[in-house]
């Protein structure tokens, strides 16, 4: 009887995994987005509040500038532009505060290049501090 | 044994209840997304089929509310995430056959309508419901249940009536809890909030509406002159912010109710501006006569309230026709003689059958004498031929009005001149 329930009780344990594992969805960001003269693909490892690090690889034209800003439509707050630099053609790395609360944040990508300026934008889901 | 199964079955619906992700979303799955357009001179409604999945078809009509004779649309659908584009030719009419283009994936997209030599960018998501937790729960305990029950039956077979009862309590009290699942949720399910569907913005359930719009009237060009066609323009800026307003949802079928009157009411235009970049409504249109114009602009952001716009601008050199002709009708109206803060019913007669416009039979914009005060009302349950429209107008004093309804073949506007008194002290 006891291994029954054993038994019974990890069978429920394993769906209660699946299914809340199936609404929080995975913890890094990875957003892309595509313009008129650029795609490019934002990757937060860790989207939290305060200093983070932000990867733009820019996947359709050619870019030789990113610069991110984030602003929070439900809050009206809004955030300092953070400028990128580019250790590899195509791939920027921004570093700095991006995000002041947890919440659905708008972010751009300000991209520029030979193509022109582009500002592309996306929802960013900020979850924890 | 029936204690430890409750208590199972009640971490069941606990994590049901806390996995069902909360907050609604301004377009459902499934729903069309009707868009009012004022472009190429004449006013459409774009309508958006909803998609029950992807990849599939997405199918997209253009109706004509004026007499158009098929006006050639092309559509343009641009996925944001990975640039596909998708083209088709819809034919504006009043009952129009829908163009079928394909959508790949869910999520942000937008679609370029081109009409004459005017171009509109419509934002909107491509929704997909997906399978809820309460669906997979349901077959899931439903098939442990057949499983066990099967497998029950064949120890039953191979053992004999001799057998332990260990193994056939095993699989008894597996299927027993398979149903006991099952059937909880399909009660319970229905109480439960639904699931966000697939390819929807994230949200975080706050409350409380986003910031006010600031919004600049220009005309293009600065200084336009009587007769001559221009581009009123539409800026609207977050006042919190100070970046581009481009949230606006289908507020009455329309990004937008932009309401152009002349100071004296004889110019009357209910417009739907085309978006043209982000934070950007720009609509064109012609003024007769020289003098000060009044620009109204009503919409709602997302997970905002509506928002009324005002601004002004001026048409120069000389009249080059008599304008509208004002011809106030005689409305029926309850009481005879309005009064200030009270419910004034105002009957309008109608020219044919109505057919919804703006997702409602008749609409009725009223504007204070002076401008400062601008009302949209619906009409509301007429039960026979003609709009009832029913409005507490605020201050004592002359109003201009105008009812707007749809037939099958055009836009009828009727201005009306309503005057209102003092309550009696």
């Amino acid at each position: 009887m006891r291994r029954m329930i054993v038994l019974a009780a990890l069978v429920v344990a394993a769906v209660a995994l699946f299914v809340v594992g199936r609404g929080s969805g995975p913890e890094p960001l990875r957003l892309t987005t595509a313009g008129a003269h650029y795609t490019a693909t934002v990757l937060i490892g860790r989207p939290t509040t305060g200093r983070i690090s932000v990867e733009v690889r820019v996947t359709s034209g050619d870019a030789d500038g990113a610069a991110l800003s984030a602003v929070m439509p439900d809050m009206g707050h809004a955030m300092p532009e953070l400028v990128a630099g580019e250790p590899e053609p195509g791939r920027f790395v921004a570093e700095g505060e991006l995000f002041a609360m947890t919440g659905v944040w708008d972010l751009s990508i300000r991209l520029t290049g030979p193509a022109g300026e582009e500002t592309l934008t996306g929802k960013a889901l900020i979850t924890g501090g | 044994m029936i204690r430890a199964l409750g208590a199972l079955c009640l971490a069941v619906a606990l994590v049901v209840a806390f996995a069902a992700p909360a907050a609604a979303h301004n377009v459902t799955a499934g729903a069309d997304l009707r868009i009012a357009q004022t472009i190429a001179g004449t006013e459409l409604t774009v309508v958006i089929k909803g998609t029950a999945r992807v990849p599939g078809p997405l199918r997209i009509g253009v109706v004509a509310f004026d007499p158009v004779a098929g006006l050639p649309v092309n559509l343009e659908v641009r996925s944001l995430t990975d640039g596909r584009r998708v083209t088709a030719l819809a034919r504006a009419a009043a009952q129009p056959q829908y163009a079928q283009l394909r959508v790949e994936e869910t999520g942000p997209h937008e679609l370029r309508l081109r009409a004459g030599n005017e171009v509109a960018v419509v934002p909107f998501r491509v929704l997909v419901e997906r399978g809820s937790a309460g669906d997979f729960l349901i077959y899931g305990g439903l098939l442990v249940a057949a499983l066990l029950l099967v497998g029950g039956l064949l120890t039953g077979v191979l053992t004999g009536a001799s057998a332990r009862r260990g193994p056939a309590m095993l699989l008894a009290g597996g299927a027993a809890v398979g149903v006991t699942v099952a059937a909880m949720v399909i009660v319970f399910e229905p109480l439960l909030p639904p699931g966000e569907p697939d390819g929807a913005a994230p949200t975080a359930g706050l409350e409380g509406g986003r910031p006010f719009v600031q919004s600049r009237v220009d005309t293009v060009p600065a200084r336009p002159a009587a007769g001559e066609e221009f581009t009123l323009r539409l800026d609207l800026v977050d006042g919190s912010t100070g970046r581009p307003v481009d949230d606006l949802v289908a507020h009455h079928e329309a990004l937008a109710h932009l309401v152009v009157t002349s100071e004296d009411g004889r110019y009357f235009r209910h417009l739907h501006p085309l978006r043209t970049a982000p934070g950007r409504l720009e609509v064109r249109l012609r003024a007769d006569r020289p003098g000060r114009y009044l620009a109204h602009a009503e919409l709602e952001r997302q997970d905002s309230g509506g928002q009324l716009l005002a601004g002004e601008f001026g048409v120069e050199g000389d009249a080059a026709g008599p304008g509208t002709v004002d011809r106030p009708a005689s409305p029926r109206l309850r009481p005879a003689v309005p009064v200030a803060g009270r419910p004034t019913t105002i009957e309008v007669a109608t020219q044919g059958a109505t057919r919804p416009w703006l997702g409602m039979s008749g609409h009725l914009i009223i504007r204070s004498q002076d401008g400062s005060f601008l009302g949209h009302v619906h009409e509301m349950g007429s039960s026979g031929p003609g709009l009832r429209f029913t409005f507490s107008f605020p201050r004592a004093g002359r109003y201009l009005a105008w009812a707007q309804h749809a037939t099958d073949s055009r836009i009828v506007t009727t201005p009306l001149t309503i005057d209102v008194t003092d309550p009696p002290r």
